[in-house]
């Protein structure tokens, strides 16, 4: 839990600049998982 | 980012709103680690008339429009980010774009809401979203309670305070 709160508060320092990067690889990941339809796979999965 | 904050600039420059701040998922980002989201909020403050008791955000979609962005339902992709213009309707909306922090993106100016303001912006719109960030925001001690504090008494958000704190924060 520690290491947890450490990895947070660091990655919290970071540059705004920074952040915003690797805010914006988030979103491409999220997009390519909307996109490949693995996530309404799950979700039925999950349902069905 | 930086094409994203650049244009929206270029709407104070050319006077289509007179002011503007991230708000949401991005904003809270500036305090605490990047936190997954699909767009960006930014609050603004419209260059309508002062006789004009109608608050539209037609002047931005058709500026943006015009210099080949995207509308895609509530939001118009503004460089590589869907942006979700909100304007500053309440008078705690209005004080958080009147004390947003500058800052740089890039080496583009730029303004962001306080961490405090967008805790109180977070608990009046109340989704459990806004809650969880809430919560992120005091585990890593980026507020400032008392000033927080002041904020919600001004803004008559004191009592909802007080039933977010004993549902998530001491229980």
């Amino acid at each position: 839990m520690d290491k947890d709160k450490e990895r947070r508060k660091r990655l919290a320092s970071l540059p705004f600049s920074e952040k915003l990067k690797i805010l914006a690889k988030l979103r491409d990941r999220d997009r390519a998982i909307a996109a490949s339809g693995l996530r309404k796979k799950k979700v039925r999965q999950a349902v069905g | 980012m930086k094409a994203t904050l650049e244009m929206i600039n270029g709407m104070v420059n050319d006077g289509i709103i007179s002011g503007y701040a991230i708000g949401g998922a991005v904003g809270a980002t500036f305090y605490l680690e990047p936190l997954a989201t699909a767009d960006v909020d930014i609050f603004v403050m419209l260059s309508t008339a002062p006789e004009s008791s109608l608050i539209s955000l037609a002047p931005i979609y058709d500026y943006l429009r015009t210099r080949g962005c995207q509308v895609e339902g509530e939001r118009v992709v503004v460089g590589d980010w869907p942006v979700q213009f909100l304007p500053a309707h309440s008078a705690l909306e209005q004080e958080a774009l009147a004390q947003a922090v500058e800052t740089e993106v890039e080496g583009v100016r730029t303004r962001v809401l306080s961490a405090e303001h967008l805790v109180a912006i977070a608990l009046k719109t109340g989704r459990a979203k806004d809650y969880a960030r809430i919560v992120q925001f005091f585990d890593q001690d980026a507020v400032d309670a008392h000033k927080l504090n002041r904020i919600l008494r001004r803004h008559e958000l004191a009592d909802k305070w007080e039933k977010f704190a004993r549902k998530y924060r001491e229980g």
